[in-house]
């Protein structure tokens, strides 16, 4: 039995209602409690296609993991410091953090752009074109494992694989220390920050690390919603919210205040057919099979981007990615491990088909039988948890000096 | 219709032609590239030019040398630095490198270094590693800076490179074999019609009086043969001769960035303050070897300004005078460096005989470098 079983549903209410005499009693008596009577979705002015979604209570949302994302935690051996979150601005900004100096992480994470590069498939390191979708830093620092495929497990290790993977910023660890280290601003810093004599690359993680934490969503219209703000979502964004946690299912997956399960599905994504018009995704696709070390008949064969797989070799975790956050959606298109779904409308499209087409798909997914108005009440929904773009300008950086 | 007819013709011939070619290939390991191709074959990219069929490992080596995809971001190929324009090196006192890096040495030319003792201004490479030369020039950060894998998949993206692999060495394409073709091209290119190597041969129009003069003193009084001696005029040994530092590594960041991290990857404990170039000390750690830079070969030498593993010297001239003061100040000096008291005529005629050593070459076109095409995918 889940919480969305229609048993327990009209028992939650039957409390619910209980409670709101409660409520009701303290109001009276001028102590202030929160309204948190569960609602019907009133049809205002015309009617919804389908019968009226039942909207759960924010104590139900609650209930069910919902609600504003906690602060921030960062591992024991990398603490926040402002020192260090401004270092790891500069560093996030610097071009001279790629190999050939030409692109920074700020290249494929672009603050106006979502914080991803706003392409299907990401850029990549000049000369190569990437084969997955540039993911959002939004939030970032809330995920156990990072990358489509989890193959890190932390910020500072994703960002050491970014630096230095050869189709994103092929920077040898050594040149950069040495490049740092001709920039007396940066010694400075990381002296400040570390107390080192000079820069390390692996404190230039934990900086970038640190910058990166700081990039997160707040007061999202859901989160002033669950804060008690009842004008902050529309009402199709709370039929959506229904939906959402309801008959759609979609918080099965995307659950908890990350509106993900930190896990890694199989949805049958369709494929992008930019791999069959492009030399330079095909070159990347067969590289990341040899880079990733798998079994010769699986390279011989690779066509596709098999995700959790190349982390553990095990058949079936093919085509299992992680679960995004939904957060900020309405600013991280396109969508999916490879970007084939342009807008939120298709995506939901796909997922009330039940997903795609693949041998390996998640028994979750299933025809959802949504009508046209409630798949626009998710997408209003799927609009209410993104927030205004996070600006951050780029820093002046420092500049290489003659050392004595 | 006939185009149909011709079509069909072609495959058959075709066919035949793989079938024949294979035992061929295998019964005499010998077959020139151009029976295998139809002459009157559509063209395709196959087809272009006469250097995008390459029919030897070294012509491929000499199409790869040009290809800038065998850099990490597709910007600069072997030919970027090493140019035939200017006998195979760049023509700079001291080398570029990758995009936003500079380098802290000379390009030496690649003439003649196959025969070569030891390979590169430090020597770190023994006779005959070419292929760990151009790995290193392949994949250091400062060079070429490109991953092996990816390089493999770049060349199986191209199928002249694909066949040319195949046909040339049964089987397909590989880091190792990339590494192998290009060797062998730059092995393969040696001083060509030269003035100096047909004076020994007895052609009397090979150095005018004024440079067989200078031919003398190279050999008498000015003692140069004492180390650039033989064929190759370099004894291939390394020697300290205190030529002055190039203060440019040291005032340019990149150039000093390059350097320091060079010293560090070799070990060399002082690298961060350390501002000489110490040459052969950083391969082997042996103060002894300090300021020890290899004896390049001059038969290039007119060609190849600037001089020394750092350039410092623009001319021939100066590097004469160089000389004739008796050498530089540092340690381990050759002792054979002396004064030489040679006179201004003298040093004039030493220059005229220097000036007249390189090749009379005649730059061939730079190949085309074959195109990327799609391949399908799942069939790697």
């Amino acid at each position: 039995m889940t919480i969305f079983d229609r048993n327990f549903f009209a028992f939650t209410i039957i409390m619910v209602v209980a409670v709101a005499g409660f409520v009701a009693l303290f109001a009276v008596a001028g102590i202030g409690i929160r309204d948190d009577t569960a609602r019907q979705a009133a049809p205002a002015g015309e009617a919804p296609a389908d019968a009226a979604t039942e909207i759960p209570s924010r104590d139900e949302l609650r209930a069910m993991g919902l609600g504003p994302l906690p602060p921030v935690t960062m591992p024991a051996d990398n603490p926040a410091s402002e020192a260090k979150v401004e270092l790891g601005k500069l560093l996030f900004f610097d071009p001279r953090m790629s190999g050939d100096g030409a692109v920074s992480c700020a290249t494929c994470h672009g603050a106006t752009l979502g914080w991803g590069d706003g392409n299907a498939l990401s850029l990549g390191y000049p000369g190569t074109l990437h084969w997955r979708n540039s993911q959002t830093i939004i939030n970032s620092a809330y995920h156990p494992k990072l990358f489509w495929g989890g193959e890190s497990k932390s910020l500072e290790a994703q960002a050491k694989s970014a630096f230095t993977g050869n189709v994103a910023g092929n920077l040898d660890p050594v040149m950069a220390e040495e490049r740092l280290r001709q920039m007396p601003e940066y010694v400075r810093r990381f002296n400040e920050v570390f107390g080192a004599d000079s820069p390390s690359f692996d404190d230039a993680l934990r900086a970038v690390a640190a910058f990166e934490a700081t990039i997160v969503s707040r007061n999202v219209p859901f989160d002033r919603y669950m804060d008690g703000d009842d004008s902050a979502m529309p009402e199709p964004a709370l039929r959506g919210l229904g939906l959402f946690v309801g008959k759609a299912g979609c918080v099965e997956c995307h659950g908890g205040p990350l509106f993900t399960d930190q896990s890694f599905h199989n949805t049958g994504v369709p494929p992008n057919a930019e791999f069959e018009t492009s030399v330079l995704r095909q070159i990347t696709l067969r590289y990341q099979h040899r880079a990733r070390g798998v079994p010769e008949s699986v390279y011989r064969s690779a066509d596709r981007d098999l995700g959790l797989y190349y982390t553990t070799k095990q058949e079936v975790d093919k085509g299992k990615f992680r679960t995004p956050t939904v957060r900020e959606v309405g600013q991280t298109g396109p969508y999916m491990h490879n970007g084939v779904f342009k807008t939120l409308p298709e995506v939901v499209d796909f997922y009330d088909r039940g997903g795609g087409d693949d041998p390996g798909k998640d028994p979750l997914l299933r025809p959802l039988g949504l009508s046209q108005q409630e798949k626009d009440d998710i997408v209003e929904f799927l609009l209410s948890l993104t927030g205004e773009a996070i600006i951050v300008d780029p820093p002046d950086l420092p500049e290489y000096e003659v050392l004595p | 219709m006939t185009g149909l007819i011709w079509r069909g013709m072609f495959v058959n011939r075709f066919v035949a032609l793989l079938a024949v070619a294979a035992v061929v290939a295998i019964s005499a390991g010998a077959l020139s590239a151009n029976a295998l191709r139809d002459p009157e074959a559509p063209p395709d990219a196959r087809q272009q030019g006469a250097s995008a069929t390459p029919a030897s490992v070294e012509e491929l080596g000499h199409v790869l040398f040009y290809d800038n995809r065998l850099s990490g971001d597709a910007s600069i190929s072997c030919a970027s630095c090493h140019a035939p324009e200017t006998a195979w090196t760049d023509g700079q006192s001291l080398s570029a490198g990758y995009r936003s890096t500079l380098h802290f040495r000379n390009t030496p030319t690649i003439l003649n270094a196959g025969r070569m003792e030891r390979l590169d201004w430090d020597g770190r490479f023994a006779a005959g590693d070419m292929d760990s030369l151009v790995r290193d020039h392949i994949a250091e950060a400062h060079f070429m800076n490109i991953d092996g894998r990816l390089l493999v998949e770049r060349m199986k993206q191209v199928p002249v490179y694909e066949e040319a692999f195949q046909r040339l060495y049964g089987s397909e394409v590989s880091y190792g074999k990339v590494l192998n073709a290009l060797s062998s091209f730059v092995s393969s290119k040696n001083s060509v019609n030269h003035p100096y190597l047909r004076h020994l041969e007895g052609d009397e129009s090979g150095l005018d009086s004024q440079e067989q003069a200078g031919l003398e003193l190279f050999q008498g009084k000015a003692g140069c043969a004492a180390c650039h001696s033989g064929e190759l005029l370099s004894d291939g040994g390394m020697h300290a001769i205190g030529a002055p530092d190039n203060p440019e590594i040291f005032s340019d960041p990149l150039r000093h960035i390059t350097f320091r991290r060079f010293m560090r990857l070799q070990g060399v404990p002082e690298y961060v303050s350390l501002r000489s170039d110490p040459g052969l000390y950083a391969v082997t750690n042996d103060e002894a070897d300090r300021g020890r830079f290899r004896t390049p070969s001059l038969l290039e030498a007119g060609r190849t300004a600037p001089y020394m593993h750092n350039g410092v010297f623009a001319d021939l001239e100066a590097v004469v005078r160089f000389y004739n003061d008796g050498g530089g100040e540092g340690e381990n000096i050759a002792p054979e460096l002396k004064p030489l008291g040679l006179t201004d005529a003298e040093i004039d005629s030493l220059v005229a005989f220097l000036s007249a050593l390189g090749s009379d070459e005649e730059p061939a076109a730079p190949p085309e470098s074959p195109p990327y095409e799609l391949r399908t995918l799942g069939s790697n």
